[in-house]
C-alpha cells in the first residue's frame, strides 16, 4: 500500500493538471453552448444543423456529432470527443515515467533494493495511475454537472458515470500500451517518441474508420472502442467495446510486467551489442559533433527523424482525405456550401491550408515543449555545467538552443510539407505551392515565439518551465477555439499565439507574424538576461 | 610566486547557515592544493563559485588575476573542471561526449585525449549509460585534463575510482604539476590529499578552519594509545595526565588519545605493571575528524 501511495504521489501534478484542464474545458464549452444555442426549439435545431456541418468537416479529428441541440450531445462531441486523446497523452507521459524515467533517475533501483518485487512494482504503478485517472475523471464528471447547472441544462448523473468509465478504460489501455513500449526501448525520451507515434497511429486508425468502413486494423485501436460508447446521448455503454478496452489494458499490463521481469534494469527487453567491440580512446571523428547548432541537431537526429516521419504520415493522411471530405460537404445543401465559403474551406487547397496547418501548429508546439523539457533537464542533469565549464559564453548556449530548435522544426516542417505535396499531387489537388511554402515557413515564427518564451522559463525557473510552456500552448489553443464562439474582441483573440499565425494560405496576417517575431525576440533577449544572472543548477 | 586562485571574503549564502562565508584563500601557481571538509561544508559551493556557475552573494574570487564572475569565459580558457556530481549524457558514446566538449573548447588535441584515456584505461566507444560509476568519473577526468589547462579544478575526483586507477589519477596530477599547472582538488578522503597535495585547507560549516602544509597539519596530530594493565586501569591517574583523553576503560585495557608529550603519561603509569602498550600514529583521517567533532570523543562511562 505504501508503494501505491508513493506511485499516486508521483501523479499529483498530472491529476491536478488533468482535473483543471478537463474541468475548465467542459465548463467553458457548457457556457459556450448556453450562449449560442438559442432559446426556442427552432433556434436549437438550426444551431444543431449548422454545427453538424462543422462536425462532418472535423470527423477526422472528432467523433461524428449527434443530438447537438442538447448540451449532452454537444459535450459528447465537442469535449468528450477530444478529452480522450488528452487522457491518452497523460497516460503516455505517466507510463514512460514509470517505465523508464524513474529508472533513469535511480528510483526503481532503490525500490527494488528495498525488497519490492518487480511484479509488485508494476502493479503499484498501474494502481497509482488508475487511482489518479479515477480522481481526474471524477473531477471532470463533477465539473460537467456544475457546467450543466450553470448553463441551466440537464445532464443525468448516471450517464456521466458511464462516460467516466469509458474514458477510464481508454486511459488505462493507453497507459498499458505505453508501459509495454517503455520496456522495449532504452530511454524515456525514446519511449515517449515511440509510444507517441503508436498512440497517434491508433488514434488515426480510429479517425480513418469514421470516413470509411472499419477494418481489422480498427479493432486494434482502443480509441475506436471508446468511441463506440456515447453514454451522454443515453445510449449507455457498449459492453463488448468496454470489455475490449479493459482487455487491452490487461494484456499490455501483463506483457509489460513480464518484460520488466525478464529485462535488465537500464536495458531494453531485447538488447543489442553494447559496442562494436573495438576499443576507442579518441574523440568521435564526425565533425558535426564539434560544430555549433549542428552538434545538438546531430545528437537529436533520431528524435528529429521520428518527428519528421510521424508528421509526414499525418500530412499524407490528412491531405489524402481532403477530396473526400470537401466533395461530400460541397455536394450537400446550399447552406453547407455557404459555410465552406465562409470558413475559407471552399477549395481543396484552402482546406489543406486551414486544416493541415492547424494540426501542424499543435504538433510543433508539442515538439517545442519537448525541447524546453530537454533544456530544463540539461540543467538538472549537469550537462549545462559541463558546457559552461568550457570557455563558452552563456549567451551562446541560449542562441544555439533556439537556433537548433528552429532548424530542427524547419527540417520536420520541410519533410512533412513534401509529404503533403506528394499526397496532394496523388489526389490531383491543385495545391497553391507558393502559398503552402510561405505558410510552412511562417509557422516557424510560432515555434520561435513559443521556444523563446520556453527558454526564458527554463532559464528563470527550470522546474516549472515545462508546465508553464504547456499551459501557454493549451491557453493559445483554447483561446483560438473559443474567441470566435463567444465573439470575443480581436485583442483577446490575439492573446493566442496560434491566432497570431492565422491562416496564411488564404491571407497572411503580417501584423500577427510581426508580433510573433517580436515575442520571440523579447523572449530571447530576456532569456539572455536570465541566463546571465542565474545560478546554474539552482 | 603568483596566485592561481585568490578569494577575498567570498560568500554564497543560501540561508539557514548553508553556503560558504567570507572565504579568504590563496592558491599559488604550480601547487597542488587540497580543499577538505565533510559533506555540506561548502566545498562544492566554493568550486562552483570559482567556475562561475553560481554568483557570489558578496566578496570576490580571482583566477590568474581575472574575476571568476565577470571574466568567466576568459578564465575557463585556462581551467579544466571535473564536477562533483557527474552529468548524465544518456545514450551518447564517450567519444561523442569528448568530441562535443572538445568542440566547445576548441583547444583540445585528439592525441592528448588518447593519452589520458589510455592512462585511465577508458573505452570511449561505449555509451555513457553503460559506463559504471568509475568509468563516468574517468570520463569527467578526461574532460578536465584534455586541454592541458593551467589550472585544474577537481571536485572529489577519485569518487568511484578503484585503487589502481586512483594511482593513475595521482600520476595525472603529478604530471600536471610538473608541467607547471596548478591543481585545486576537493576531497573528504584524507589519504587522497596525503598522496598529492602540497597544502591543505579545511572548511567546516561554510567557514575556513585552517590552511596549512601537510607537515604543519601533522604537528597537531594526536596518538592513539592502548595500554594493558595487569592490575586494572588507574583511570583517575590517567584522566589527570595533561593532553591525554581517556576514551574507554575496559577491564584491564585503557584506550585514549594523547596530544603532546609522552612523558607525563609515562610518569603516571610508572608504578603499574604494564602487559602491553600500543601507540599508533593516527592517519590524517583521524586528525581531520578532530577538527569536525563538536565535542570531544566519548569518555569513560559514556559508552
Amino acid at each position: 500500500m505504501t508503494l501505491v501511495r508513493l506511485a499516486l504521489r508521483f501523479q499529483r501534478t498530472g491529476v491536478i493538471a488533468m482535473s483543471a484542464l478537463g474541468a475548465i474545458g467542459v465548463i467553458v464549452n457548457a457556457l459556450g453552448f448556453a450562449q449560442i444555442v438559442g432559446d426556442s426549439p427552432a433556434d436549437r435545431a438550426a444551431f444543431a444543423a449548422q454545427m453538424e456541418l462543422l462536425g462532418k468537416q472535423l470527423s477526422y479529428l472528432l467523433p461524428v456529432p449527434s443530438r447537438l441541440d442538447t448540451l449532452a450531445g454537444y459535450l459528447e462531441w465537442r469535449w468528450f470527443g477530444s478529452v480522450g486523446l488528452l487522457f491518452s497523452f497523460w497516460a503516455l507521459v505517466s507510463a514512460t515515467g514509470a517505465g523508464r524515467g524513474d529508472e533513469e533517475r535511480g528510483f526503481v533501483e532503490t525500490w527494488l533494493a528495498s525488497s519490492v518485487g518487480r511484479l509488485r512494482y508494476v502493479a503499484a504503478r498501474v494502481a497509482g495511475f488508475a487511482l489518479a485517472a479515477a480522481l481526474a475523471l471524477a473531477a471532470l464528471a463533477i465539473a460537467t454537472w456544475i457546467g450543466a447547472q450553470l448553463a441551466k441544462e440537464a445532464i443525468a448523473v448516471g450517464p456521466l458515470v458511464l462516460e467516466s468509465v469509458s474514458l477510464f478504460g481508454l486511459a488505462l489501455a493507453s497507459y498499458a500500451i505505453a508501459l509495454f513500449i517503455a520496456q522495449l526501448v532504452t530511454t524515456r525520451r525514446g519511449a515517449l517518441g515511440v509510444g507517441g507515434v503508436v498512440l497517434l497511429a491508433l488514434y488515426f486508425v480510429d479517425a480513418a474508420a469514421r470516413v470509411s468502413d472499419p477494418s481489422l486494423l480498427t479493432r486494434l485501436s482502443p480509441f475506436w472502442y471508446q468511441e463506440q460508447n456515447r453514454p451522454l446521448l443515453g445510449e449507455g455503454l457498449d459492453p463488448a467495446a468496454t470489455l475490449a478496452m479493459f482487455a487491452f489494458a490487461l494484456v499490455f499490463i501483463v506483457l509489460a510486467a513480464v518484460a520488466f521481469e525478464r529485462r535488465d534494469l537500464g536495458s531494453p527487453l531485447v538488447r543489442g551489442r553494447t559496442s562494436s567491440g573495438q576499443r576507442i580512446t579518441r574523440p568521435a571523428r564526425n565533425p558535426l559533433w564539434r560544430l555549433p547548432v549542428l552538434a545538438p541537431i546531430w545528437q537529436q537526429r533520431v528524435w528529429i527523424a521520428g518527428w519528421a516521419a510521424g508528421l509526414a504520415v499525418v500530412a499524407y493522411f490528412i491531405v489524402s482525405l481532403t477530396k473526400t471530405i470537401v466533395d461530400s460537404m460541397a455536394s450537400g445543401p446550399p447552406l453547407m456550401r455557404l459555410y465552406l465559403e465562409r470558413a475559407g474551406l471552399s477549395g481543396y487547397s484552402a482546406f489543406v491550408g486551414v486544416i493541415w496547418f492547424s494540426i501542424l501548429i499543435l504538433l510543433l508546439s508539442l515538439y517545442t515543449v519537448a525541447q524546453v523539457a530537454g533544456w530544463s533537464a540539461d540543467d538538472a542533469e549537469g550537462r549545462l555545467a559541463t558546457i559552461l565549464s568550457a570557455p563558452v559564453p552563456r549567451a551562446r548556449v541560449v542562441l544555439e538552443r533556439i537556433a537548433a530548435l528552429l532548424l530542427g522544426c524547419a527540417l520536420v516542417v520541410a519533410v512533412s510539407s513534401v509529404a503533403a505535396y506528394f499526397a496532394a499531387t496523388g489526389q490531383a489537388i491543385d495545391l497553391d505551392v507558393p502559398g503552402f511554402a510561405l505558410a510552412s515557413a511562417l509557422i516557424l515564427t510560432v515555434v520561435f515565439a513559443l521556444g523563446a518564451a520556453g527558454h526564458l522559463l527554463a532559464a528563470w525557473r527550470p522546474r516549472v518551465a515545462v508546465i508553464a510552456i504547456s499551459a501557454i500552448a493549451v491557453w493559445s489553443y483554447f483561446l483560438q477555439q473559443l474567441a470566435p464562439l463567444f465573439g470575443w474582441p480581436d485583442v483577446v483573440k490575439n492573446a493566442s499565439l496560434y491566432a497570431l499565425y492565422g491562416t496564411p494560405m488564404s491571407e497572411v496576417n503580417w501584423a500577427g507574424i510581426t508580433t510573433l517575431v517580436g515575442i520571440g525576440i523579447v523572449g530571447t533577449v530576456s532569456s539572455l538576461w536570465a541566463m546571465q544572472t542565474r545560478d546554474v543548477g539552482a | 610566486m603568483t596566485e592561481a586562485i585568490q578569494t577575498q571574503g567570498l560568500t554564497k549564502d543560501y540561508g539557514s547557515g548553508r553556503g560558504i562565508f567570507a572565504l579568504d584563500l590563496t592558491v599559488n601557481e604550480g601547487e597542488v592544493f587540497g580543499f577538505l571538509g565533510p559533506n555540506g561544508a561548502g566545498k562544492t559551493t566554493t568550486i562552483r563559485l570559482l567556475m562561475g556557475m553560481i554568483h557570489p552573494t558578496s566578496g570576490s574570487g580571482r583566477i590568474f588575476g581575472l574575476d571568476v564572475d565577470a571574466d568567466a569565459v576568459t578564465v575557463k580558457r585556462r581551467v579544466g573542471y571535473c564536477p562533483g556530481e557527474l552529468p548524465q549524457w544518456g545514450g551518447w558514446r564517450g567519444a561523442e561526449v569528448v568530441a562535443y566538449v572538445a568542440g566547445l573548447r576548441g583547444d583540445v588535441t585528439d592525441d592528448e585525449v588518447g593519452r589520458i584515456a589510455e592512462r585511465l584505461d577508458l573505452d570511449l566507444a561505449r555509451k555513457y549509460r553503460e559506463y559504471s560509476h568509475g568509468n563516468k568519473q574517468k570520463l569527467a577526468l578526461v574532460l578536465a585534463f584534455m586541454a592541458r589547462p593551467k589550472l585544474v579544478i577537481l571536485d572529489e575526483p577519485t569518487s568511484g575510482l578503484d585503487p589502481l586507477h586512483q594511482q593513475a589519477f595521482y600520476g595525472l596530477v603529478r604530471d600536471a604539476r610538473s608541467g607547471g599547472a596548478t591543481v585545486f582538488l576537493s576531497s573528504h578522503v584524507l589519504s587522497e590529499v596525503e598522496h598529492v597535495c602540497d597544502r591543505i585547507a579545511i572548511v567546516r560549516d561554510g567557514k575556513l578552519v585552517t590552511v596549512s602544509t601537510l607537515d604543519q597539519l601533522a604537528g597537531i596530530r594526536a596518538y592513539r594509545i592502548e595500554i594493558d594493565f595487569a592490575d586494572g586501569v588507574p583511570a583517575e591517574r590517567l584522566r589527570a595526565v595533561p593532553g591525554f583523553e581517556l576514551i574507554s576503560s575496559n577491564g584491564q585495557r585503557a584506550t585514549g588519545m594523547l596530544r603532546g608529550n609522552f612523558e607525563p603519561l609515562m610518569a603516571a603509569v610508572a608504578g603499574h605493571r604494564i602487559t602491553g602498550l600500543v601507540s599508533r600514529e593516527p592517519s590524517l583521517e583521524e586528525v581531520f575528524l578532530t577538527y569536525y567533532s563538536d565535542s570531544a570523543a566519548p569518555t569513560v562511562g559514556q559508552r
